[in-house]
């Protein structure tokens, strides 16, 4: 049986103050899926990508990238892993061509390979003008996208990106869906976390909704609305929430 | 290479080219400041004291001096590349690799190695130029000065991973080590302090690593070289394993 590209069984992570962050999620993401995380703030988003990722570690439970062990023997499973994490996470020090070649040479790949890499995604990101310059001299729009290469530098199997299109303009966040579109159609499982409803309905194959640290609802944006009787995937959100009074049905009504 | 050669060559890289940008502060400055106490403490001074213990006191000041300059930079080092890191989130790039808890923490302790080396050698190849500096026990030297290299980058990088703010670097840096390598005996012997203090720095560690360092350059010393060598090194094994525990838990790295 083919392995899946992510597999999570009851992850639970408590942080030491005592928080919980997450209490027992179950996850499992095929190969070439292109699948969305979706809750409110803190409902354990990040910490279940930084538990993937080895940024955090697990109180108990399970995780495996593509059949590799991501908590104890973790090598294989982070090579196969890029993450675009929330935070414009770069150093100020290195320049946008450093940042990706360093981040290429921590994944083992070859100076050439790298070199060849590193001309493909600046030209592929629009930062090939900049390629000499301290990333803290770049716009947070150019940063948004240098992260995006930085993570797609090492070719990963599976691909993290932890809410991409937050502060980013129009333009950009639709040059992004047509990225991350073709990318997982070459074969790149894509995890995705956004708070832009209808960017999980239009890029994803399967949705999951996590609150309060549990997986409270999974499938395809049809079956989500189904199971929460409502119209579009924004009011299963709401729902999932408990806000329904915010749901534009009713303002609409309201209006009328 | 293998891709475990390329990671490790990386990390290591990085952390060269960090201090390699700013040289005029990581290289400059504590050259500056070396020669400054060179001038002060060698030629001002030196002029009035003569000689310590039978030996010119410049070429007496100019081993704890190599010493000191090894030992700062290789703890502000590593301790300032880590938690400036840790403040941008960018340490996250190189913890999220298939990197292990040992690649890690040899990359960040080599970081400070080299520039300490790089300072101490510097100041050793300008102070043979000017003064004839001699080297009478290669074979002491040589280890004693790698332990003591190694033992501040172990620190540094201790001191990075816990601190939580500059302020927390600065403290130990101020408040600890400096005091620490000025009563250690860099500038005179302890032999002529009146007690307590003479005991007292009995109790200093740095007094040890200072009396090593001299007696590899010039032949003299107050301690014995064996047992502070042997000291050296268990201390030395005990940070690193110290923080090798660290580095494998996460602490204050991962989350």
């Amino acid at each position: 049986m083919t392995p899946q590209a992510l597999h999570i069984k009851d992850l639970v992570k408590r942080y030491p103050n005592g928080v919980e962050a997450l209490r027992g999620v179950s996850l499992e993401i095929a190969p070439g899926e292109l699948f969305a995380l979706l809750g409110p703030n803190g409902a354990g988003k990040s910490t279940l990508i930084h538990c993937t990722t080895g940024l955090a570690q697990p109180t108990a439970g399970e995780i495996s990238v593509f059949g590799h062990d991501a908590i104890h023997d973790y090598a294989e499973a982070r090579q196969a892993v890029g993450l675009a994490p929330q935070e414009l996470n770069i150093d100020w020090f290195l320049t946008a061509e450093e940042t990706l070649d360093y981040h290429a040479g921590y994944f083992g790949m070859p100076k050439r390979e790298r070199r060849e890499r590193t001309r493909e995604l600046l030209e592929t990101f629009s930062l090939t003008e900049k390629a000499q310059e301290r990333t803290r001299t770049l716009s947070g729009g150019m940063k948004r996208r240098l992260i995006l290469a930085r993570a797609m530098m090492h070719r990963p199997r599976l691909l993290i990106l932890d809410e991409p299109t937050a502060g980013v303009d129009v333009e950009l966040r639709l040059e992004l869906w047509h990225y991350v579109q073709r990318i997982n159609q070459e074969g790149t499982t894509i995890l995705l976390t956004t708070h832009y409803l209808e960017e999980a309905e239009q890029l994803c194959d399967r949705i999951a909704f996590i609150n309060d640290g549990q997986i409270v609802g999974e499938g395809t944006s049809a079956e989500l609305s189904a199971r929460y009787g409502v119209a579009n995937l924004e009011d299963a959100y709401l729902a999932l929430v408990g806000r329904n009074e915010l749901s534009r049905s009713h303002i609409e009504v309201a209006a009328q | 290479m293998s891709a475990a050669q390329i990671r490790f060559a990386t990390l290591w890289r990085r952390e060269v080219n960090r201090f390699m940008k700013i040289k005029k502060q990581t290289l400059g400055a504590p050259l500056l400041e070396t020669f400054l106490y060179i001038m002060v403490f060698g030629a001002a001074l030196g002029s009035r004291i003569k000689q310590l213990h039978g030996i010119e006191y410049i070429l007496f000041v100019i081993p704890g001096l190599i010493m000191m300059a090894f030992s700062v930079n290789a703890f502000t080092n590593n301790s300032s590349s880590i938690l400036q890191q840790k403040f941008q989130g960018a340490i996250q790039d190189q913890l999220s690799s298939p990197a292990s808890p040992l690649e890690l923490l040899l990359a960040f302790s080599l970081g400070g190695f080299v520039r300490g080396l790089i300072v101490a050698t510097l100041t050793f190849a300008v102070s043979g130029i000017l003064v004839g500096m001699p080297v009478d026990h290669v074979l002491v030297l040589v280890p004693s000065l790698f332990l003591v290299g190694f033992f501040f980058s172990q620190l540094g990088v201790l001191t990075g991973v816990r601190a939580e703010q500059f302020d927390d670097v600065a403290f130990v840096q101020t408040f600890v080590l400096q005091p620490l390598i000025f009563l250690g005996g860099v500038f005179y012997s302890a032999a002529l302090l009146p007690q307590p203090f003479e005991t007292l720095t009995r109790f200093n560690p740095l007094y040890y690593m200072i009396n090593l360092v001299r007696y590899g350059f010039v032949g003299f010393t107050e301690v014995s070289v064996p047992l502070s060598l042997l000291a050296l090194t268990a201390a030395t094994a005990a940070i690193f394993a110290i923080n090798l525990r660290l580095f494998a838990r996460g602490y204050k790295l991962r989350a």
